[in-house]
């Protein structure tokens, strides 16, 4: 079951721009010292993964990412449990003191994560798998 | 010059190229073809995305030049764009190529109209796309909204129309009605995608989400832990419960012609063999299932008796996959591999009475009526006896969709009678003359429903130029 209509695979497509987003803003903050969109981008993004620990929530904001299958395995594959916990707390960190000098060494550090995250998805769009060979063992134990 | 600002300016410079054809063809397109509906918009869209990306990319260069640290993460930028720009290229040519001319426009402003008169739907737009593969019943188009979204959010000028919904007919089918009627269900997809993805969720829609995620959880017992497990399955029964609303909800606009369109639809893809008609797969209920719902909404809205006098082929093959049992129904995740049975229950238990009443209230004042059918029917099949266009004498317009099932009734039952009267009887058994009476029946119908929106458009203004003499 590998998607081979570029439609079908969107879903990473969709995870890059968002990726794209929130670095774009980062960029912005450290480069440029503009937090217009800093707020608004990274609560988004901290929606997003608390949604990727609770896949059975229902999305606080519109068109929030980790939604899906595709997009949460690629974040599985990109980000460990670690990296998760770490990117959490730099957003909030960020959050809490725009601005301090030392949120902005943080904040390029998220770039790198997102950079990651938005490489990887590029990635699973050119060259989709089909579903994780775990996930199909555990759905044919429940036939 | 820093060490990768050429390769980046290359990448640019074929990015600037891509989108200046893309902006030239989408204008050439509006100057030389008339379109139905929101085909400009689109177009628009993309005209005003290409001057947008032009206006950002020099700011690209410049921000590589000013920090060469960022250069990597400026080129992944650009593929990202990229990449957006080549599933808007699959959309653009398809959306040229539905003019008026090669598609059942008619059919288009007709269902347009009822989507808008739901009340959160009332600006919405829709773009007919003349696709090369044989299919209806595409994907949604969720994911190029959600996209385009967040490229609105990163390129000036470029924000994605709103309400804005594409529907998609195979082009050997444009110009034709009847097998048409599936962009009802296409229709549906869009109506589904802007309540279910809106920025204030629709009560209706939440509590299916979060009922059906908690039914899920106890049926998958632990497996729900695994996150990825829990996600593929959740969007499996996603897919299913996007189908039948689709259904449900092509059937209260259009009645039992959008089910024999289906039925139709299915013989043609060959989804009506034993095999089959009882499997569920990842993206698809099981088409006893479906019929089977069918034929229910049918019973409820009155529909199923006021064609009780008519027995044709799509209507046997409805009620005898109606009569299927659950039990039969099996789920398989590919050609092979049986997937978790228990999934099919939490579907039909917990997520398809929902579906149903979330049908039935959005669909409340878009509904088609049997009543109104039962009226209209006897002078529409007159008309097409007689071989011409469906008109009542009397100054009161025919309703659309009356005229809609009982043309595709007629088309059903009564085409040898009209081709003997006016071919003789040989002609009766000529493939040839039955595929052009066809035709012409399908532009018959096309033509009522002209009229009989413009008589009601011409009423309309009437009682709004007599309304002060009244007073």
């Amino acid at each position: 079951m590998a998607p081979t209509d570029l439609q079908d695979r969107a879903q990473y497509l969709s995870l890059a721009l968002f990726a794209q987003q929130v670095v774009s803003v980062l960029m912005e903050y450290v480069d440029e010292n503009k937090t217009q969109r800093l707020k608004a981008s990274l609560k988004e993004a901290l929606d997003s993964l608390d949604r990727a620990e609770d896949p059975a929530s229902s999305p606080r904001r519109r068109a929030s990412a980790f939604g899906n299958y595709e997009q949460l395995r690629t974040l599985d594959e990109v980000w460990s449990k670690k990296d998760r916990a770490a990117a959490i707390q730099k957003m909030r960190a960020i959050l809490r003191t725009p601005n301090s000098s030392k949120s902005k060494l943080v904040a390029d550090e998220l770039i790198r994560l997102f950079s990651e995250l938005q490489n990887q998805a590029l990635w699973n769009f050119e060259q989709p798998k089909p579903v994780s060979p775990r996930v199909m063992q555990r759905l044919c134990q429940l036939a | 010059m820093p060490v990768g600002l050429a390769d980046l300016l290359h990448e640019v410079a074929i990015l600037h190229r891509f989108v200046d054809f893309l902006d030239e063809y989408c204008k050439e397109q509006e100057r030389t073809q008339k379109y139905a509906d929101a085909s400009g918009i689109f177009f628009e869209y993309v005209e005003n995305l290409a001057a947008g990306i032009k206006q950002e990319l020099p700011q690209q260069i410049r921000r590589a030049s000013q920090f060469p640290e960022r250069l990597p993460i400026l080129s992944s930028n650009m593929r990202t764009l990229k990449n957006y720009l080549r599933l808007l290229h699959v959309l653009i040519k398809p959306a040229a190529d539905a003019h008026t001319l090669t598609t059942p426009a008619p059919l288009v402003d007709l269902a347009s109209d009822q989507i808008r008169s739901i009340e959160a739907m009332k600006e919405s737009k829709v773009v007919v796309l003349l696709a090369s593969e044989f299919m209806y019943f595409q994907r949604p188009h969720t994911e190029i909204k959600i996209q385009g979204w967040r490229v609105g959010q990163i390129i000036p000028g470029a924000a994605f129309p709103h309400k804005l919904g594409f529907i998609e007919l195979p082009y050997s089918q444009g110009p034709s009605f009847f097998m048409n009627l599936a962009i009802y269900h296409e229709l549906a997809h869009f109506v589904y995608e802007e309540f279910s993805n809106s920025s204030v969720l629709h009560k209706g829609f939440a509590e299916l989400k979060s009922h059906t995620a908690e039914s899920l959880g106890r049926a998958l017992g632990r497996i729900s832990r695994d996150h990825q497990t829990f996600t593929f399955v959740l969007g499996i029964i996603e897919n299913w419960t996007q189908e039948i609303f689709c259904d449900l909800f092509a059937i209260r606009l259009v009645g039992p012609a959008f089910s024999f369109s289906f039925v139709e639809m299915l013989g043609m893809l060959d989804f009506l063999s034993a095999a089959t008609t009882n499997t569920f797969n990842p993206t698809h209920p099981a088409p006893a299932f479906r019929l089977t719902e069918h034929v229910n909404m049918l019973i409820d809205d009155g529909w199923w008796d006021a064609i009780s006098d008519v027995n044709p082929a799509p209507k046997k093959i409805l009620a005898k996959l109606a009569r299927v049992p659950r039990s039969k129904y099996r789920f398989y995740l590919d050609e092979k591999e049986p997937g978790p049975q228990g999934l099919i229950t939490v579907f039909l238990d917990v997520v398809v009475p929902k579906v149903r009443e979330l049908v039935r209230e959005i669909t409340s004042r878009a509904a088609c009526s049997a009543e109104q059918f039962r009226k209209d029917r006897k002078a529409i099949q007159d008309c097409l006896l007689a071989g011409v266009v469906p008109h009542r004498a009397d100054d009161v317009p025919l309703h659309p969709t009356s005229i809609i099932n009982s043309a595709f009734i007629f088309y059903l039952t009564s085409l040898p009678e009209v081709i003997g009267t006016f071919e003789g009887e040989k002609a009766k058994l000529d493939v040839e003359v039955y595929s052009k009476w066809t035709k012409r029946l399908e532009m018959w119908t096309m033509k009522a429903i002209e009229d009989s929106r413009l008589h009601a458009h011409f009423q309309e203004m009437k009682g709004d130029r007599n309304g002060p003499h009244k007073n």
